[in-house]
């Protein structure tokens, strides 16, 4: 269970200082597939980063199970994501230098996990994977991202517009992956898009709207999520 | 304008060889046309040897230094050129899709022959300042009949001119050629990689080894300025220890100082160029929960091996110049001491680098450690 409490963010100082996100509470369930919902600028993005772990807020908490990651150390949140995150980004931020093998390698031996092969087959990448990213198509690419996310056995996904560089045919087959390994793995998935469409996947669809969230849609779930 | 005051300012690298290069040309090959003009009036017991011994001194330090930083400082610029373009390739590729021609575009990378010309009158001005007291030392024994320090405007031509307009030249051709890339590529800052080692011998290799390996593989003359880094400090610590008694102090300690400021020089920029270059890997592995030491350590441990390389070339290097110097150069004069390999020298100045090379990898890693996460992945 992810606990998120009262979290809020500012950018910027004085007269220029932005709050991003304005106290959102929200409890995700073990197994979930959350979507968050917003329009550009509504600060999805920010709120993924901080219950990730990649940013720290500027007061509230985020807990997993019992542990605070707002009060880890560094050290320690490195740790944290090592064990428990996975990540995949729209911009898919795969090692340009590495074969599609080495960058799923590079999450599969986080977890000593040998058998990363079997996760490059999953997702249909299993005669590329001696290409480089430069030689393979956008969706091919989101697909090798999402082989490296998985091969680190996650706990949690968490994927920033993940079909947003993409077209909705190549976007709907990287999402039905992503939905194949959920049913076989039962990681739980937070998921930032603006796309309304991607929500009809969803358990639970949490919209946010200028740095609060407006309304939280359980679709297979009736358990109340926000405090 | 394309490429602008700053970014010349950026090759600080090449105005400081291009310094101590015309540095080094400047005393001996100016020492040598005023003594030229003075070899009928030598006429001092040991005179007319020592005279030769001189000369030939003057001319192949000037060209092995010369020669080899000059050699280091054009590898240093088209390192530079194609790196501006790697990192600028976005705005480059408008510029081509807009309709600007390669020439049009590359022109403007005259700009890095400034860079060039700051550091050769900088060198020339500071051998000039200090070329009296070069020519008190190089006479101290009073063999030849006293000198005096002359301008020579075809040497300063050939010295500043000449070498400000070469690379000024080569850095615009250099980037025509490397602007030939098509459009869409350097759009989409692409880069070719190819795989070098069969695919049974990488199956197996995890990826914090690979990733050494590609890092390393990827910018080969990073290699070759970590090597050449590690060969300055090895040659001229251990030559300026040796020679104490075949020259002066001052010359030991003027050739210790300008092989430091070249090693530190060019370590500092390459294992910069290294944290920078490999930015979003770092960000990326720290983002999955790789340790900082894994990030450090496969990031910057693949150059490790090319510095002692670097080094142990450096140990020879200076050996056999001494050497040659010695048995060759200094045949015909007097009182010239027999020259061995100095085992103690060697072993102090390797003591020196390895403290001086883990410092500055201590110091990029905690550059590393201090990489923005957010903002490596936005940009």
């Amino acid at each position: 269970m992810i606990a998120v409490s009262d979290i809020t963010k500012s950018y910027g100082a004085g007269g220029n200082r932005n709050q991003v996100l304005k106290g959102i509470s929200l409890q995700i369930a073990d197994g979930d597939l959350t979507v968050i919902l917003g329009a550009s600028g509504s600060g999805k993005s920010t709120f993924l980063n901080v219950i990730s772990g990649l940013e720290r807020p500027d007061s509230g908490s985020v807990l997993y199970g019992t542990s605070d990651i707002t009060k880890l150390s560094d050290g320690e949140l490195t740790q944290f994501r090592r064990d428990n995150i996975g990540f995949i980004f729209q911009q898919y931020y795969l090692l340009p230098n590495m074969t599609v093998e080495k960058n799923v390698r590079m999450g599969a031996d986080l977890a000593d996990n040998r058998e990363y092969a079997e996760i490059i087959t999953a997702v249909g990448l299993e005669d590329r994977s001696s290409k480089y990213p430069s030689e393979l198509s956008g969706g091919e690419q989101q697909r090798v991202s999402v082989a490296r996310a998985l091969a680190k056995k996650p706990k949690v996904l968490f994927l920033d517009e993940p079909t947003g560089a993409l077209d909705e045919q190549t976007g709907r087959q990287v999402l039905d992956y992503i939905c194949k390994l959920h049913k076989e793995y039962a990681f739980t998935i937070v998921m930032v898009t603006h796309n309304q469409n991607i929500a009809e996947m969803a358990n639970t669809v949490v919209k946010i709207n200028s740095g609060k969230i407006s309304e939280v849609l359980q679709t297979k779930s009736k358990r109340p999520l926000m405090r | 304008m394309i490429v602008g005051m700053k970014d010349a300012l950026k090759l600080i690298g090449i105005s400081v060889i291009a310094c101590c290069a015309v540095f080094v040309c400047t005393l001996f090959l100016n020492y040598n046309i005023d003594i030229a003009a003075m070899k009928n009036e030598i006429t001092a017991a040991g005179g007319v040897a020592m005279y030769n011994a001189v000369v030939s001194t003057g001319k192949v330090v000037a060209a092995v230094s010369g020669g080899c930083l000059a050699v280091t400082s054009v590898i240093m610029l088209l390192f530079y050129v194609k790196n501006y373009i790697d990192t600028h390739g976005k705005e480059l590729g408008i510029l081509k899709a807009l309709g600007y021609s390669d020439f049009n575009i590359a022109k403007h990378f005259w700009v890095f022959g400034l860079s060039v010309f700051v550091g050769c009158a900088l060198g020339y001005a500071a051998a000039f300042l200090y070329l009296p007291g070069f020519y008190e030392l190089q006479n101290a024994d009073r063999l030849f009949p006293e000198i005096k320090v002359q301008f020579h405007p075809a040497l300063a031509f050939i010295l500043i001119v000449v070498p400000a307009i070469s690379f000024a030249a080569l850095a615009v051709i250099y980037a025509c050629f490397r602007l030939k890339t098509p459009v869409l590529d350097l759009l989409k800052e692409k880069r070719e990689y190819k795989a070098k080692v069969s695919k049974n011998k990488t199956n197996d290799m995890p990826f914090l080894k690979e990733l050494t390996r590609s890092t390393v593989r990827g910018r080969k003359s990073l290699v070759f300025f970590i090597m050449f880094s590690a060969f300055c400090f090895s040659a001229m610590v251990q030559m300026s220890i040796s020679m104490k008694d075949l020259s002066s102090e001052t010359m030991a300690v003027m050739i210790m100082t300008i092989g430091l400021i070249l090693a530190f020089m060019t370590l500092f920029l390459s294992l910069s160029s290294v944290v920078k270059g490999n930015a979003k890997t770092i960000a990326m592995m720290r983002v999955f929960g790789y340790k900082h030491s894994d990030c450090s350590g496969a990031v910057l441990g693949g150059y490790r091996p090319f510095s002692y390389i670097g080094f142990a070339i450096g140990t020879i290097y200076q050996y056999a110049l001494l050497k040659i110097m010695v048995t060759v150069v200094f045949a015909d004069v007097e009182n010239i001491p027999e020259y061995s390999f100095d085992f103690k020298a060697c072993m102090i100045t390797l003591i020196l680098f390895i403290l001086t090379y883990e410092i500055a990898m201590y110091v990029c890693s905690r550059r590393i450690r201090k990489l923005p996460l957010k903002s490596v992945m936005l940009t």
